[in-house]
């Protein structure tokens, strides 16, 4: 009879917002990099964004371990294979690049543009790393319905990628930015993040099989396709494929609503 | 190393007597526990953070319709590749000279990362200390030249405890004896160390296939899933990468106005 380690919702937020961080992170750099000048406001929110998420995060963790007061022995080892070490290692490294990238934005003027677009290049791995380890921590456990399907750090990372865009797009229109022509960029990104994102989900519950039953077919079934399939990944795409004239601010919190579903639901089908 | 220790369990001796139930919470000052119904003799359900022994009693249908009882004392099996082991990030979960697997208490902060990387269900996370708890193979009395609590206790040697070549070599023994008996399905679960998990330093003896003492026919490690993953999760960052680069390049012409040299992925 095997055990689920009583994971519940200080885990869940911190899958959904280190997915987010690592997400906005990523899409910051890449607006930095390939955008033009004019998408500064993309990427400062980007990066502080993903600064103030991952600062978030540390203590959502610390606050779910047994004895919070020892949250220092996950660094006093590295274990290359675990990906609970690495990850908690990753955070820390993680951490200074978002600090770094969101000082680089605001200060220094034009002369530390290319410093900060290079060390962005490079902390989008940490981001990306941050996004997806989740899940293949989840994965390297003895339960079957996380372990079955070999694209749950894939889905995690598509989905933090997705939802960090659509954190950034909801900032963006929140801070009167929506009619700038960087608004429209990260929608057009998340839109191929999103059809990206159906298709490793798919790909994820085939791979599942029969330990996909707590998922698709038990007491988390309806919010699995009602509050993730359609809320947070068809209809958001729909809208944006057709055109339909919403607030823009609708379709992005519904793909975070979307995120945050993945997660509980991944989480507590073995709670 | 020291010649690795072990324990061998051969069930088809066990009486049910849960001596080396009582004897493991005696002697390792654990609180009792509320009991629970389990439809049958066995209590409690599974291991706890209390309970590092525990008796199953399994009621197997006969031919004739009649129940019969298997009886198994189970325990923590100190695997050569331990789940728990591999998956503690802080190395509280540790490998004794003995070859036994431990939680050093002073260590562990109570992730419980390790309670689901365990293939058997053993390790249980304490909510008093906030620490992960299991078998220590009574590291106290063996590193005092004493047999584990258990082993020591139990009336008909169901448990024994010794080098774990020797106890191998006189399981195999006791397998051919009880086919010649007639007991078919007599097997060893955990004996080959080129076996799962590179073999169990606690090891038994089934009078029936594993899976009716509800152990896993093939455990597994759970840490085999990581590279693989990881890998998978590496190639879709690559193909969102894509997808963000394409939204955000201007079009007609590479990115205007930053300064990245060679840098078109």
């Amino acid at each position: 009879m095997l055990k689920n380690p009583d994971w519940h919702l200080l885990i869940v937020w911190y899958f959904f917002l280190g997915g987010i961080a690592g997400g906005a992170y990523f899409t910051a750099a890449i607006a930095d990099n390939f955008g033009s000048p004019r998408d500064k406001s993309v990427f400062r929110i980007g990066y502080v964004l993903a600064l103030l998420l991952i600062g978030l995060c540390a203590i959502l963790l610390i606050l779910d371990l047994g004895t919070p007061s020892r949250f220092f022995n996950m660094v006093t080892n590295f274990r290359f294979w675990n990906p609970m070490s690495i990850g908690a290692w990753m955070l820390g490294i993680f951490g200074i690049f978002a600090f770094v990238s969101s000082a680089l934005s605001f200060a220094g003027g034009e002369g530390v543009a290319p410093l900060r677009r290079r060390l962005s290049l490079l902390g989008s791995i940490a981001g990306f790393f941050i996004a997806a380890y989740t899940g293949v921590l989840l994965s390297a456990t003895a339960l079957p319905f996380w372990t079955d399907g070999r694209l749950m750090g894939a889905l995690f990372l598509v989905s933090g990628a997705s939802t960090g865009m659509a954190a950034i797009s909801l900032l963006l229109y929140l801070s009167g930015e929506s009619a700038g022509e960087g608004f429209g960029k990260v929608k057009r990104a998340d839109r191929y993040a999103i059809m990206f994102e159906i298709l490793v989900l798919a790909a994820f519950l085939v791979l599942l099989g029969g330990a996909a039953g707590p998922l698709v077919s038990g007491s988390l079934a309806p919010l699995f396709w009602g509050g993730l399939v359609v809320v947070g990944l068809v209809i958001p795409l729909l809208v944006d494929l057709v055109g339909l004239k919403l607030p823009p601010a609708v379709p992005a919190a519904l793909v975070l609503v979307g995120g945050f579903v993945l997660r509980y639901v991944i989480v507590m089908a073995n709670a | 190393m020291a010649r690795t220790l072990a324990m061998f369990t051969d069930t088809s001796l066990c009486i049910g007597c849960r001596a080396c139930q009582v004897a493991c919470k005696q002697w390792n000052e654990l609180p009792s526990e509320q009991p629970e119904w389990t439809g049958s003799y066995q209590n409690h359900a599974t291991f706890t953070d209390k309970t590092y022994r525990l008796v199953r009693f399994i009621e197997k249908p006969q031919a004739n319709g009649e129940l019969s009882w298997l009886l198994m004392s189970d325990v923590c099996k100190h695997c050569a590749q331990a789940g728990c082991l591999e998956a503690c990030p802080t190395g509280a979960i540790y490998r004794t000279e003995h070859g036994t697997v431990n939680i050093n208490q002073d260590v562990c902060n109570g992730c419980r990362y390790c309670v689901s990387s365990c293939p058997f269900g053993v390790v249980a996370f304490n909510h008093d200390t906030g620490r992960a708890n299991k078998c220590t193979f009574c590291n106290d009395r063996i590193t005092n030249g004493l047999g584990p609590a258990c082993a020591k206790t139990c009336p008909t040697d169901s448990i024994q405890f010794g080098f774990r070549d020797d106890l191998v070599t006189k399981a195999g023994k006791r397998v051919a004896a009880l086919k010649e008996m007639g007991y078919k399905q007599a097997q060893l679960y955990g004996a080959d160390t080129n076996g799962p998990l590179g073999g169990l330093n606690a090891f038994f003896l089934l009078l029936d296939k594993p899976s009716t003492y509800a152990l896993p026919e093939k455990p597994l490690l759970p840490q085999r899933n990581v590279l693989v993953d990881s890998l998978l999760s590496v190639g879709s960052a690559l193909l969102v990468g894509v997808g963000a680069v394409l939204a955000f390049r201007e079009r007609g012409g590479p990115a205007g106005g930053s300064p990245k040299g060679g840098n078109d992925a």
